[in-house]
């Protein structure tokens, strides 16, 4: 075993989207000892009088994937793109390593379950009832390497659904019911999503964002524009838009006029000259504790940031159509561009320099957390695996009595960490075992992930799909409104890549039509007339947090580095089923009003499928894990403060996903950003204090 | 034996046999086939990875296919009885269509450009996802490979 004993001031845990940024931010300031707090770098003088914040990362991936300067990265993603070429199957995880002392969640592994016998197939153990269909991936720069970057805001009422729509939910293990309201609102989060925006480059229109919220739209985004213009909507998009602006869809109780938006998304178009100069998000000092703000000081235009290799590459989306699994030139964010503002700082000659206070190590899998009397987090420990090919590993412990540790390994990973933490204390003379962070028994709960129901048709004439981004427009009517009292909210992004989802399009078509003997001409036009015309709706619907569906840990289970894997336990309730329900029926008018020949098809073989009032339904995964170590506002209710600190140690933080106490309809990564970046407010609070002592 | 040697040569008469069974196959004519640049590997590439007595057949049918058939109709209405309607024949010809419009091979792509020239993509004026990136705001317009 080794032991690590130059001190960081931080660990963190995983270099997603989460783990990034909270280093980029932490980097981007320093202690000014004179003064005693902390100030962004660019405030900084030269003096001796400055304490850099040392940072050390651990990330379960290839060290490969986190070479970061100019010619690694461009050759590891080359070879990442040469994989997605060659793979037969081309699902999100289908470009990156599949790692045996790693391994992720794929959905290729999903199958139905047949309880009481789990599904032990992939990484995940899956008792079910109902499998969890989503995948994500354990690479440098985490799972928004093939995330779709479709970036909408909450809404107001996601927040409060307690106090909107009075919902409540049980409580693990007991008949009581636990109100599900977020201990942050809209308004509190709004100044972070600006900031989240501006970190992972949005483009969008504000002017033609258009929700069902009784707040207007001066009240929900302010005076504000995004940092880049709109991603140009689909000609498939228009043609639908066409059909279906103006009218309404009926569901059991209620009217609804159908919103046609376009989407804001995280990959690169022209930079809005509204919004102007680029921005700096500093720490100012209150009181007691900061506030990050959005800095307008800086004198260069925004730009886009292409490609980590090469900035001027991705400068542009240039329609490469495959941003989930790859986008091939980097015109889409990921967490790598996050990273490498980290671990580059410019120099006094203005020049890049390794910034040498940020240490990552790679291939380095944390698995456990102890605890020392004070119920600090005293040791992170890791198991170091030597190559791509064994699975031989070497321990490694890294005192953290006197660090910060941040996980952020993402809502399988952090819970499943936690709860393979146990420690003994002495209380009232008697020895309790307890779990890490654990008190409120809501680690592991709430396992959440949208529900997408996909429906599919030819339209009368050919929009010519497969081209562009992978949804460009989304159908915001359904987002809120009274009837979530008595199902789901969701929304209905409009997919540009034709059936090539559901139904495996466009090889499912041309072995169609070779089995059914067409050849020649005939199958050339069979072909064109198919493909030409697919379209796809989506209905993404919400989940709510229900405390049996869970990740948990067991010793029967555990992986080639003898680390337990996943436990998942998870079901569906009538309130989503509901919502599928009504969804179909939109669906269905829509098609009718467009004229589009259904060819949807739900089958019994299907992994995730159910019958609701004599009806089948199936449903895909959305890639939004969520809930597993929700934010609340007591050590009773949740894992969690608004922080993203633990309750229950001083210097523990748990971020990403799993702190959202309720999904809503949005996809999750923005807002994710959005309240892991306020968490740094109360990690330099902490740092402060810490240098002080 | 002797057959099987020729087939081995690409400059050979049996080249020839297959890349006009293929276009008439496709539905794609000689040259765009010739486009992809990858007519000889998969030539190649099915002889390595067929039991040669099979392919020898399928080019052997294909020939006399051709010999006997002196207008597109007759083309096509033979090509329906002697391949498509014999059960080892069709399968045959469904393999090497599918490798021209997809570049797979038993589900397995030849190499990493035969995923880029599958002229599936072509069909529907689109292009493979993740090549051949046709730039920023093309999808908001009609492709430009359309006649209107
Ligand atoms: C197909 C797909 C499409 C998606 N599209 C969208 C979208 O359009 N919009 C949206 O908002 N969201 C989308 N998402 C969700 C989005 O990808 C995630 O919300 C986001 O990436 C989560 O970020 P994270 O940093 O919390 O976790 P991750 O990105 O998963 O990062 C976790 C990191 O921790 C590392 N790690 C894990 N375990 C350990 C360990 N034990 N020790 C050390 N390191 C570890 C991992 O290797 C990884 O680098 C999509 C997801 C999928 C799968
Ligand atoms: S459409 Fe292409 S270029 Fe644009 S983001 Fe997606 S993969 Fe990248």
């Amino acid at each position: 075993m080794s032991k690590t004993d130059n001190k960081k001031d931080v660990i963190i845990v995983g270099t997603g989207i989460a783990g990034s940024l909270i280093a980029k931010l932490l980097t981007d300031h320093v202690f000014d000892v004179e003064k005693g707090k902390m100030i962004h770098r660019a405030d900084a003088k030269k003096s001796e009088t400055i304490r850099e914040i040392s940072i050390l990362m651990y990330e379960a991936g290839l060290e490969a994937g986190l070479e970061l300067d100019s010619a690694s990265s461009m050759t590891t993603y080359n070879e990442y793109m040469r994989t997605f070429y060659m793979q037969e199957a081309k699902v999100p995880n289908s470009p990156y390593p599949n790692l045996k002392q790693a391994p992720s969640p794929n959905v290729l592994d999903i199958e139905p379950i047949i309880p009481p016998f789990p599904d032990k197939k992939g990484y995940l153990v899956q008792f079910g009832p109902m499998p969890f269909a989503s995948d994500a991936i354990r690479v440098g720069g985490g799972t928004t390497l093939h995330w779709l970057g479709t970036t909408p805001r909450m809404l107001p009422n996601d927040f409060r659904l307690t106090e909107k729509y009075g919902i409540e939910i049980d409580s693990p293990d007991s008949d009581q019911k636990t109100p599900i309201n977020w201990p942050i609102d809209y308004n509190l989060l709004k100044p972070y999503y600006e900031m989240a925006e501006f970190e992972i480059g949005v483009s969008g229109d504000v002017s033609k964002q258009e929700y069902p919220i009784s707040e207007s739209m001066e009240q929900y985004y302010g005076d504000y524009v995004f940092p880049m213009e709109e991603i140009p909507q689909s000609y498939m998009d228009q043609k639908i838009i066409d059909g279906l602006t103006g009218t309404n869809v009926q569901l059991n109780f209620q009217t609804i006029p159908l919103l046609m938006v376009p989407s804001p998304q995280g990959r690169n178009s022209t930079p809005n000259p509204s919004y102007g100069k680029t921005r700096l998000i500093k720490a100012e000092a209150l009181q007691s504790g900061y506030q990050l703000v959005l800095d307008r000081s800086e004198k260069e235009e925004y730009k886009a940031l292409g490609a980590v290799w090469n900035p001027y590459m991705g400068e542009r989306c240039e329609g490469n159509a495959s941003c989930v699994p790859i986008c091939p030139v980097q015109a889409k964010y990921n967490a790598l561009k996050t990273l490498k503002k980290a671990l580059y700082k410019m120099n006094d000659n203005e020049n890049l320099q390794r910034n040498p206070y940020l240490e990552i190590k790679a291939q380095s899998v944390v698995y456990r957390l102890s605890v020392d009397e004070n119920e600090a987090i005293s040791k992170v420990h890791v198991r170091r695996y030597i190559s791509k090919e064994k699975t031989d590993f070497v321990e490694e412990v890294i005192d953290t009595s006197d660090s910060i540790v941040i996980l952020a390994a993402n809502a399988f990973e952090n819970p499943k960490i936690l709860l393979n933490s146990k420690y003994t204390v002495i209380e009232n003379g008697q020895k309790v075992e307890k779990i890490v962070a654990n008190r409120s028994d809501q680690v592991g709960r709430n396992l959440m992930d949208h529900m997408v129901m996909l429906t599919w048709g030819l339209f009368p004439e050919p929009i010519y799909s497969y081209r562009g981004p992978g949804s460009t427009t989304n159908i915001s009517s359904f987002r809120d409104g009274d009837f979530r009292s008595e199902f789901s909210a969701w929304i209905s992004p409009l997919d540009n890549w034709g059936w090539s989802w559901p139904a495996f399009s466009p090889g499912s078509d041309v072995s169609e039509f070779l089995s059914e003997g067409l050849f020649g001409a005939a199958l050339r036009d069979a072909l064109t007339y198919r493909l030409s015309r697919q379209v796809l709706f989506h209905f993404e619907i919400e989940q709510l947090p229900n405390p049996n569906n869970r990740v948990t840990i067991n010793d029967q289970y555990v992986d080639a580095l003898g680390i337990p894997r996943p436990v998942v336990n998870y079901d569906l309730t009538d309130y989503e089923k509901r919502a599928m329900e009504q969804a179909k029926l939109a669906s269905d008018q829509m098609f009718e009003r467009l004229e589009i020949e259904d060819f949807t098809q739900y089958n019994a073989s299907d992994n995730n499928t159910f019958v609701y009032n004599n009806v089948r339904y199936s449903y895909n995964g959305a890639g939004h894990i969520v809930g597993t170590h929700r934010m609340g506002f007591t050590p009773e209710d949740s894992v969690t403060n608004s922080y993203c600190k633990s309750w229950d140690h001083p210097n523990l933080y748990i971020v990403g996903a799993g702190n959202m106490t309720t999904l809503g309809t949005s996809n999750p990564t923005l807002t994710l950003s959005a309240f892991t970046i306020r968490s740094v407010e109360s990690i330099l609070t902490d740092l402060e204090t810490q240098f002080k002592n | 034996m002797i057959i099987i040697n020729k087939i081995l040569n690409v400059d050979d008469y049996y080249f020839d046999v297959f890349m006009s069974i293929s276009e008439s196959l496709t539905g794609f004519s000689v040259n765009e086939l010739q486009a992809t640049g990858l007519a000889e590997t998969y030539y190649t590439y099915i002889l390595g990875h067929l039991d040669a007595a099979t392919f020898v057949e399928f080019l052997t049918v294909s020939k006399n296919v051709f010999e006997t058939s002196f207008t597109e109709d007759q083309l096509r209405n033979t090509i329906a009885s002697e391949i498509m309607a014999d059960p080892g024949m069709n399968d045959m010809a469904g393999k090497v269509v599918t490798m021209w419009y997809l570049g797979t091979w038993e589900g397995t792509y030849i190499n990493d450009l035969s995923y880029k020239e599958g002229l599936v993509w072509n069909l529907m004026h689109a292009h493979p996802p993740g090549a051949k990136q046709p730039g920023f705001k093309s999808w908001s317009i009609k492709p430009v490979t359309t006649k209107s």
